[in-house]
């Protein structure tokens, strides 16, 4: 726990944003490689973007909920697709997180608290759960979910604040 | 927040709410504290989220509200759920009874918890969960979506499951000052 809360980064890093994107004020962007967000994406408030080590790319039609925390592994960056919503509390450090993904704390789920071990590739449509346990789910509800995805981006449009302006310069 | 010179690390309020500075309280205006509940840092309520209604509807303005005698511990996170209903992605608001306790690091999401509950560090209750009174919510459990834990049980694993009943005699133990 910091004991002061961390200052205003000095350096901004260079980005790339959708005109349409929702991100919140307090979110913070630190790093000097470039962030690029894609449109109707919904950044929440207290979310943390790293982009020291690497460029970082988030589709369109994402949800990123506070307190998580995207850092980018290596120079190859991290790539976020369309429609991906990432819960509270997540960390993400992967290089890709694949389309129509959920990050609960490529149509992959993982359940809240569940860990992916470094350097490994989970299949579409995996779902992870529990204490490492996977299945496949190929229930076909992605149509549905992207229906979801695209309300909820709509009602979180109209609740959070957005001041994008500040990370242009 | 009533700008208070004195530097303390809780702002009390009238009716003895202790709420850290480090905090990140959003929409403080739908947030309802019933009094003497303590919140500490880096506590994260989403009151910003607030029920969604078709333009020129009243809307119902609390999205958050929290009884007497609860804890909020460090970095927890109290969310309210949202769902589709009516064509409308909507947030619900988010109950929280009396002597209510929230371990460090747990995120809660849940439609309605009752009095004297016991959350555990790093839980995740899921959207929509009905907690009745006088629960047990032990370390590390991750509570699906959508479940009613009933009175009177502990509640342990991923997911959580009701593995033992607490006694009738629990209140007091549930019950700080």
């Amino acid at each position: 726990m910091p004991p002061k809360r961390a200052p205003a980064p000095e350096i901004k890093p260079p980005v790339d944003f959708s005109p349409s994107l929702v991100l919140a004020d307090s979110a913070t962007l630190t790093g000097t490689h470039r962030i690029r967000i894609g449109a109707n994406t919904v950044v929440h408030p207290r979310c943390k973007l790293n982009s020291t080590l690497g460029p970082i790319t988030i589709g369109r039609s994402c949800i990123i909920s506070e307190r998580t925390q995207l850092v980018a592994p290596d120079a190859q960056g991290l790539a976020i697709g369309d429609g991906v919503v990432v819960e509270v509390n997540a960390l993400v450090e992967a290089r890709e997180v694949g389309e129509g993904s959920t990050v609960e704390v490529g149509h992959c789920k993982l359940a809240p608290l569940t860990r992916v071990a470094d350097g490994e590739v989970l299949e579409d449509y995996t779902v992870l759960y529990g204490a490492g346990e996977r299945r496949i789910d190929k229930s076909g509800q992605e149509g549905a979910r992207r229906k979801l995805l695209e309300m909820h981006v709509e009602s979180l449009r109209v609740l959070i604040p957005s001041n994008a302006s500040k990370w242009m310069s | 927040m009533p700008p208070k010179q004195t530097k303390g690390e809780y702002i009390e309020t009238d009716t003895g709410n202790k709420v850290s500075r480090k905090s990140v309280i959003l929409g403080s205006q739908n947030i309802i504290l019933g009094g003497k509940t303590i919140i500490q840092a880096d506590c994260t309520i989403r009151g910003d989220l607030r029920r969604t209604v078709a333009p020129g509807q009243q809307s119902g303005n609390v999205a958050i509200a929290v009884g007497r005698y609860c804890f909020l511990s460090r970095s927890s996170v109290l969310r309210p759920p949202g769902k589709i209903a009516r064509g409308i992605y909507s947030y619900y608001p988010m109950k929280i009874g009396d002597h209510v306790f929230v371990g460090e690091g747990s995120v809660v999401e849940a439609a309605l918890i009752g009095s004297y509950v016991h959350i555990s560090k790093d839980c995740v209750i899921g959207k929509f969960t009905i907690i009745k009174d006088c629960v047990r919510i032990e370390e590390g459990t991750v509570i699906a979506p959508n479940s009613v834990i009933p009175s009177f049980s502990v509640v342990s694993g991923r997911p959580g499951v009701v593995v033992a009943e607490l006694p009738e005699t629990a209140v007091e133990g549930l019950e700080r000052a």
